[in-house]
């Protein structure tokens, strides 16, 4: 199967303190990966690389390669504006623009020099229909999206983000200011999703990982411990540390 | 033992307890109290001196309400006093002000607070800090003495003759460059509270620096900025000393030559107030009616706009 990103020996630092050290995986295309482990971990910061989300934090200092599609994407001559084209992004805490939800969603489109109505339109509610949330806002797609409640603000990121189809969808606990029923729905997206996007989610739950992930990494103090399919990790760990932290000894 | 916090707790410390914090909920209703009447008394002392001419038995004679509101001439030798045109006139140059001032205003704080590295950030609003703190009167000292020349030599440029430069231009230049700390340093903290994660929100989508600014930041913090807006325009209306440093007081109009002198209401109320009395004196105070009606009218209207340009927010 193909990989959408291949990390070659990634240290980052902030400042003096190293965050990420050594780290070297694939990540396989059109499947789930989570990244699991206690907090503090690095595997926020890990996420946030693939979309050089950190190059907003100063004094953060990035060793080694990222590859997609054959470009490593810290190379002086990629362009970080198409590259997170590329790489969309869902956050912690639905973000949604204080905005119409059309506007909402057609906002990355615009931002790419998208003008036309027709063409506008198409996408907002193609996306719309992929976040499973058409339904619901259909009648209402020109009204303020902080009128949303937060499950339906997530999904609305969610399409934001497929608006600008991107190859990979990264998301950072994307349910972790959700109540379980609008979890439940994100994972069944995400389920869906996976036909047509790589994704790549950070998370806390050990059983949302088990629920909807392809593939695990396990991350403890900035490295990676243990990376396997979901089944492996979650059923015969081979390192110790994972066995502990998966059945709730730590973390 | 003595010394245990259980043991010092007692009915008649509760009680004393008690007492004061009655005591400080007066006294702070007593200071809202005295704040809120000064503003009450104002009002009622303005209102009820103003209206004095309009009233019938009014001792230099009744004035006629109508001719004051709508005139159009204003000349205390020959006793004709109409407003009307004052109230354009006052119109004209603070929009003009906040016209010129605004966008100016709203760049400049987004530099100070999104682009501009740190060290040149603080010093930026410093200085935008001291602006707002330079006194009025130092302004119409500045204006009369440079601006009025700046304006001169623009008009010099076409051919028009000025009164020396006193004139509408240097009226709606002096006042924006005195309301642009207050519309700045407002839009600075309207921008500043915009949340962080709408910006990365905006930049994982792909979305420039500059777009993220002006499609994002700027649409968040509209309220807030528009709120300086209005505070700007407030201080427009209200600005007496500098303005009548550099309007030339003219006795008809309106004026709408940029070139041509002009007269504000609060120019109208502030020139020669110490050298007159009777009518010409207390018809100052009718003028401070109208300048309080038209600040308040205005305010409401602009209110109204911001709610409805707000409303997603």
């Amino acid at each position: 199967m193909e990989n959408c990103f291949e990390i070659e020996n990634l240290n980052l630092y902030y400042g003096e303190k190293q965050a990420l050290k050594n780290l070297n995986l694939s990540i396989r295309k059109n499947c789930v990966t989570a990244l699991i482990g206690p907090s503090g971990c690095g595997k926020s910061t890990f996420l946030r690389c693939l979309n050089r989300m950190n190059d907003l934090i100063e004094g953060c200092r990035i060793e080694g390669k990222i590859m997609i599609q054959g470009v490593d994407i810290y190379d002086p001559k990629t362009n970080v504006v198409d590259l997170r084209t590329k790489v969309g992004m869902v956050f912690q805490r639905p973000n949604p623009f204080p905005m119409s939800i059309f506007e909402n969603v057609a906002y990355g489109p615009r931002c790419q020099g998208i003008k036309d109505r027709r063409i506008l339109k198409e996408i907002v509610e193609n996306s719309l229909k992929q976040a499973a949330l058409y339904e619901e806002v259909h009648d209402r797609l020109h009204e303020s999206a902080m009128g949303l409640s937060g499950g339906q603000q997530q999904r609305l990121c969610i399409a934001r983000a497929i608006a600008m189809e991107p190859e990979v969808i990264l998301m950072d606990e994307p349910t972790s200011a959700l109540d379980p029923i609008a979890t439940s729905k994100i994972e069944e997206l995400i389920e869906e999703l996976k036909k047509s996007y790589s994704i790549i989610i950070v998370t806390h739950s050990m059983q949302q990982a088990s629920r909807v992930s392809d593939d695990t990494a396990f991350f403890l103090l900035g490295e990676i411990v243990e990376m396997d399919t979901t089944r492996m990790i979650f059923n015969q760990p081979k390192d110790k540390r994972t066995e502990d932290y998966i059945t709730g000894r730590f973390g | 033992m003595e010394t245990s916090l259980r043991h010092q707790r007692n009915a008649e410390k509760l009680k004393r307890k008690m007492r004061i914090d009655k005591a400080f909920k007066y006294l702070f209703f007593l200071a809202a109290l005295l704040s809120g009447s000064c503003i009450l008394l104002i009002v009622l002392f303005i209102l009820i001196k103003g209206i004095q001419p309009f009233l019938p038995g009014y001792r230099y004679g009744q004035m006629d309400l109508l001719q004051f509101l709508f005139g159009t001439m204003w000349r205390q030798d020959q006793a004709v006093y109409g407003v009307g045109y004052i109230v354009i006139n006052t119109l004209i140059s603070a929009f003009g002000a906040l016209l010129l001032s605004f966008p100016i205003s709203v760049l400049t704080a987004l530099f100070i607070a999104k682009i501009a590295p740190r060290k040149l950030s603080a010093m930026l609003s410093t200085v935008v800090e001291l602006l707002a703190s330079i006194p009025s009167v130092v302004y119409g000292v500045f204006a009369a003495g440079m601006i009025v020349k700046l304006v001169k030599w623009l008009a010099s440029l076409w051919g028009i003759s000025t009164a020396g430069g006193s004139s509408l231009l240097a009226v709606i230049l002096l006042l924006a460059i005195m309301i642009f700390p207050t519309i700045t340093s407002m839009a600075v903290t309207a921008i500043q509270a915009v949340d962080h994660e709408l910006e990365l929100g905006s930049l994982a989508l792909g979305a420039t620096k500059t777009q993220t600014n002006f499609k994002v930041v700027l649409k968040s913090a509209k309220s807030g900025i528009f709120a300086g807006a209005i505070l700007g325009l407030g201080r427009a209306f209200g600005e007496a000393t500098a303005v009548s440093m550099v309007a030339g007081n003219k006795l008809f109009g309106p004026t709408f030559d940029l070139f041509d002198i002009t007269r504000t209401l609060t120019s109208t109320m502030l020139a020669g107030l110490k050298e007159t009395t009777g009518l010409d004196y207390d018809i100052r105070f009718s003028v401070g009616i109208v300048l309080m009606a038209v600040i308040l009218v205005s305010n409401l209207i602009l209110n109204a706009v911001k709610e409805k340009v707000g409303n997603h927010g």
